[in-house]
């Protein structure tokens, strides 16, 4: 009897503690995240994009996965605007999407990492009140991919001032930070947003037991990494070589990276710590003391992570990696898309547009 | 051996364990094979929300298992009739 009492509850939270964790249902999840993926565009056609013009590009658009979005926004904006858009739109949904498939604790997981979206549409609309954006200008770059709905942020870029943005956000987890903001110290919001970000997403990740999240934290910090590296770059690159400069603007939590014991180094003795870490493979043949250009080192890197969530989505593949693997092929795809349509927008060369692209 | 005062006693002669076995030999494989066509009914049922063309494979994929319970099938046959 006390077996079964034990079994069925003397404990009345246990059982709606269960219901409410729900389980993840992996392999529904993953292999439709892993259908998803093989849409999308494959490298091939990067380069065939390369020598389309605009309205090309824009019509091969409409004819793959973006077809929806693009037949839906074609009636309110043309050319670029329309492109740009599209591909805000498609993300969104698509996240909105994996949202809607995973549940438990990889729908969790999931709505913790999508946060960032929010802080991209608060950094974006801040920015955009600053230097008197239009309205249309702020929407744009708008994407609704976090916990903030499209109508709230159309709601929010349609305020006056930034003041009134910020008022407008009182309820959210960011108001305490925004109301350091003065109108002066953006860059300083901007840091501290995301570093918020993160120490949040490792608090919601909290002291990983389950397999998943250690995984999951694991993917995290490699990201931080990345991040970090490149800011060391452009910082070492514009010859920022004091500690105290440079570790407000690191993030902390990275995986293998000490920021704290390269920031003082000088440029030469940086490379040379750099040659320890796993992120030499990467870029050892772009990173070389003469290099000028800090794009493909920064896309290199990007590469890399790319890359290696792949290794790690087919080393663990009933867990969360194929579908965090997923979401930033995704967001590169639509980044490399962007690239392309601003580029030829600005008429750049094609060599110029292809050094910022990341191909996998 | 184990379970001897069983046999041929009031409750269990050998037809009953054969019975029993045979029973057991289905329940189990029959349970074994829906846990795993559940698993890959799932997977399948993912990859063709997103590719109908994917049905066919996604069957076939999913009843796979079903060799399992068809042993489990075979092996309570084969204790029935020894």
């Amino acid at each position: 009897m006390r077996l079964l009492e034990r079994l069925w509850g003397k404990n009345p939270y246990r059982k709606s503690d269960k219901k409410k964790k729900g389980t993840s249902n992996y392999a529904y999840a993953v292999t439709r995240v892993r259908a998803m993926k093989s849409k999308l565009l494959p490298k091939e056609t990067y380069p065939r994009l390369l020598n389309m013009g605009i309205d090309e590009i824009t019509r091969f658009i409409q004819e793959s996965e973006y077809k929806n979005d693009v037949d839906e926004l074609a009636m309110k904006y043309s050319g670029g605007d329309l492109a740009e858009h599209a591909l805000n739109r498609n993300l969104a949904l698509t996240y909105d999407k994996l949202l809607r498939i995973t549940s438990g604790e990889l729908n969790y997981l999931i709505t913790a990492y999508l946060r960032r979206y929010d802080i991209w549409n608060v950094k974006t609309l801040l920015r955009g009140k600053i230097y008197n954006a239009s309205v249309e200008d702020i929407l744009e770059s708008l994407i609704s991919a976090g916990e903030f709905t499209y109508t709230f942020l159309s709601e929010l870029a349609a305020k006056a001032t930034y003041q009134e943005v910020i008022d407008t956000l009182k309820e959210t987890d960011y108001y305490p930070l925004l109301q350091e903001f003065d109108g002066t110290n953006l860059a300083y919001i901007e840091n501290e947003l995301d570093k918020m970000y993160y120490s949040s997403l490792f608090a919601a990740i909290g002291k990983p037991r389950s397999k998943d999240r250690k995984l999951f934290a694991r993917f995290i910090k490699l990201e931080v990494d990345v991040k970090n590296l490149s800011n060391l770059f452009r910082l070492k690159k514009a010859g920022v070589e004091k500690s105290d400069d440079i570790m407000p603007l690191m993030i902390e939590g990275g995986l293998e990276l000490k920021p704290e014991k390269l920031a003082s180094l000088p440029y030469e003795q940086f490379i040379d710590e750099l040659r320890k870490t796993q992120y030499w493979d990467a870029i050892s043949s772009v990173a070389g003391l003469e290099t000028a250009s800090l794009t493909i080192v920064e896309s290199r890197l990007i590469r890399y992570y790319l890359e290696s969530a792949t290794t790690y989505s087919h080393v663990s593949p009933i867990s969360i990696v194929p579908i965090m693997d997923y979401i930033i092929h995704k967001n590169n795809e639509v980044s490399n898309l962007r690239i392309i349509f601003r580029g030829k927008e600005a008429s750049l060369d094609d060599t110029l547009i292809k050094d910022q692209l990341v191909v996998i | 051996m184990v379970g001897e005062e069983l046999v041929g006693g009031p409750f269990l002669d050998a037809d009953g364990m054969k019975a029993l076995g045979a029973a057991l030999a289905i329940t189990v494989t029959g349970l074994a094979s829906a846990w795993a066509e559940k698993e890959i009914g799932t997977a399948a049922i993912g990859a063709m929300a997103e590719n109908e063309g994917l049905f066919g494979k996604g069957l076939i994929l999913t009843v796979i298992p079903e060799t399992i319970v068809i042993f489990g099938l075979v092996v309570a046959l084969l204790i029935n009739s020894a």
